[in-house]
């Protein structure tokens, strides 16, 4: 089970940092056992990843853990677990390797202990994660990663020499003098932008909404933030700047949408718009998760790698699901809007044999478990020699346990019960 | 690596059963190579007198929805060589009435082994060697699935 060899709390157990498994726990995600992926806090306070409790909730409005109401909307990220998964992943390997290697220094070469197998996947997902973020991060965010670590990444625009001055001076009266006061006297607030005296800035600092009425000129929100990160300087805690941040899908109640409308919905979104409307609501829930989740990270994908994931998603459980396994066909089939009319009449040959092959069975069992029917039916079968036919031909004689067979078999065969 | 459990064929639930030795005690798995089907063998491990010495098997079997729906949980006579367990919640086709294995009981929290300690602990708790009452008429006439079974949960004791 060598290829089954993935990262998981338990591999702590078996090292003298035991302790950490526990700890390695509580970085995962309740419902995929993955470590958090964008991890979101609910209104009860649990944490999970995006798209999970985005999947749980769509499907039934509750915590998975205390079962408490809860809505998508509701929803908050949750960065500082965020920061918290991603440096552990980070160390993890290591940590783990130093572990291993001292558990096999106490067992003095036992050779039952498990060597520590190098993870590639691990590794190499660490590694994707760092290019990634170099390559599409955006201008403030290379700068701010290039500064913690530096590493010096190809594409990194120059930063101006200006704005690492004003990085190390943390003072906001210092950084005005020199930034901000034009030639009428007159300083910017930092956040909204707006002109004023400089003694009213402070006061004003107070009350400031944020509010940008006009795009501001590039240059000093930049200066402005990098300031600001240099008081906090892991690069987690800058948010996408809200411009670039896709909008999210809004959740539609379907039941107000006619199949048309449902399908133009759909296009308008780029996903596809076949298959019957049930198929329908549940792709555009899927999408919804999907996307809006992606709006959670920090780093979002692109709306063609999303469309790969809703298409795996198509091939699994949406329309393109094949049979191999029962219960798509089954919750089909247990569907409200289930087209029970045709389902019936294209089956009805099998439904009628399953019925007959049922009353036989369950006559024979009536004779065996309740006496008052053996009774009667051993009665009949004296008279006739094909006994467990004898019933089925002729419901009419029999007494109360036939007709119960009755009212249960065809609807546990029948679709619309 | 991104993937989740949809697109991942291969729950990241399912790698921690690799290692059978961090299974909670009294459970052990028979049969996990598949994705489709688990089966587990449980035990009572306190001195429980209906249920000492006895091993039970449990079937798992997962829709490709899990852990969002919840998994099937079909224990029966006719493919475990196990007996099924006397308890006022069990059936004797196995079929268990347990509010945490139906749709409106199941939370995606829950993994084999949570399902595995709650039945070990359901059964460590009973004291009544008895069937449900209706056993032969349920087990005669049922056909539905176990999750589509209406179960009324009264008895919070167990």
């Amino acid at each position: 089970m060598d290829s089954f060899d993935v990262p998981d709390s338990t591999d702590w157990l078996e090292t003298p940092l035991s302790l950490l498994a526990p700890l390695e726990s509580s970085l995962r995600c309740q419902v995929c056992k993955d470590f958090f992926n964008n991890p979101v806090i609910t209104s009860c306070s649990h944490t999970f990843c995006s798209l999970c409790i985005r999947r749980c909730l769509s499907t039934e409005g509750k915590c998975p853990v205390c079962r408490s109401s809860d809505q998508e909307l509701k929803l908050r990220r949750n960065w500082a677990v965020q920061e918290f998964v991603e440096t552990f992943q980070n160390a993890r390997q290591s940590v783990l390797d130093l572990a291993r290697k001292e558990a096999a220094r106490l067992k003095d070469g036992d050779s039952t202990i498990r060597e520590p197998s190098p993870k590639k996947r691990k590794v190499d997902r660490v590694d994707v994660r760092e290019e990634v973020t170099v390559v599409q991060a955006s201008p403030r965010r290379a700068r701010t990663r290039s500064q913690r670590i530096k590493n010096d990444a190809p594409n990194t625009e120059p930063v101006p020499v200006a704005q690492e001055t004003i990085e190390v001076i943390e003072d906001s009266q210092d950084e005005g003098e020199e930034e901000y006061v034009p030639d009428d006297g007159m300083v910017a607030c930092p956040i909204c932008q707006r002109k004023m005296k400089a003694h009213a800035v402070f006061s004003h600092l107070d009350t400031c909404q944020g509010i940008t009425p006009a795009p501001p000129p590039p240059s000093k929100p930049s200066a402005f933030s990098v300031a600001h990160s240099s008081l906090q300087p892991q690069p987690n805690r800058l948010q996408s700047s809200p411009g670039n941040a896709p909008e999210r899908i809004p959740a539609m109640n379907y039941s107000l949408l006619k199949d048309n409308l449902l399908r133009k919905k759909l296009r308008e979104l780029g996903i596809p718009d076949w298959g019957p409307r049930p198929l329908l609501q549940r792709r555009h829930t899927e999408w919804m998760n999907l996307w809006n989740s992606n709006c959670d990270s920090r780093i979002p994908k692109t709306k063609r790698a999303l469309l790969q994931e809703l298409d795996i998603w198509e091939r699994t459980q949406g329309g393109h699901a094949a049979g191999p396994s029962p219960f798509a066909t089954n919750s089909a089939v247990m569907r409200k809007d289930f087209d029970a009319a045709g389902w019936s009449a294209s089956h009805d040959t099998d439904f009628k044999r399953l019925i007959a092959n049922a009353r036989i069975k369950s006559d024979t069992q009536v004779r065996s478990t309740i006496p008052g029917a053996s009774e009667k039916s051993t009665g009949e079968s004296s008279t006739g020699s094909a006994a467990p036919v004898a019933p089925v031909e002729a419901p009419p004689d029999n007494g109360i346990p036939v007709e119960s067979n009755q009212n249960i078999e065809p609807r546990s065969f029948d679709p619309s019960g | 690596m991104d993937s989740k459990y949809y697109n991942n064929p291969f729950p990241d639930t399912f790698y921690s059963y690799q290692m059978q030795d961090h299974v909670p005690p009294g459970i052990t798995i028979v049969k996990s190579d598949s994705l489709e089907e688990w089966q587990m063998d449980i035990k009572v491990l306190d001195e429980n007198p209906l249920y000492k010495g006895h091993t039970y098997r449990l079937k798992f079997t997962f829709n490709n929805k899990y852990p969002i729906v919840q998994f099937i949980d079909v224990p029966t006579t006719s493919d475990t060589p196990r007996p099924i367990p006397m308890h006022p919640h069990i059936y004797s086709n196995g079929i268990i009435c347990l509010d945490l294995l139906s749709t409106t009981g199941w939370s995606p929290v829950q993994t084999v082994e949570s399902v595995c300690m709650s039945l070990q602990s359901m059964l460590t708790a009973n004291t009544r060697d008895e069937r449900p009452p209706g056993d032969s008429e349920f087990v005669a006439y049922n056909r539905r699935r176990i999750r589509d079974i209406p179960f009324v949960y009264e008895d919070d004791n167990v």
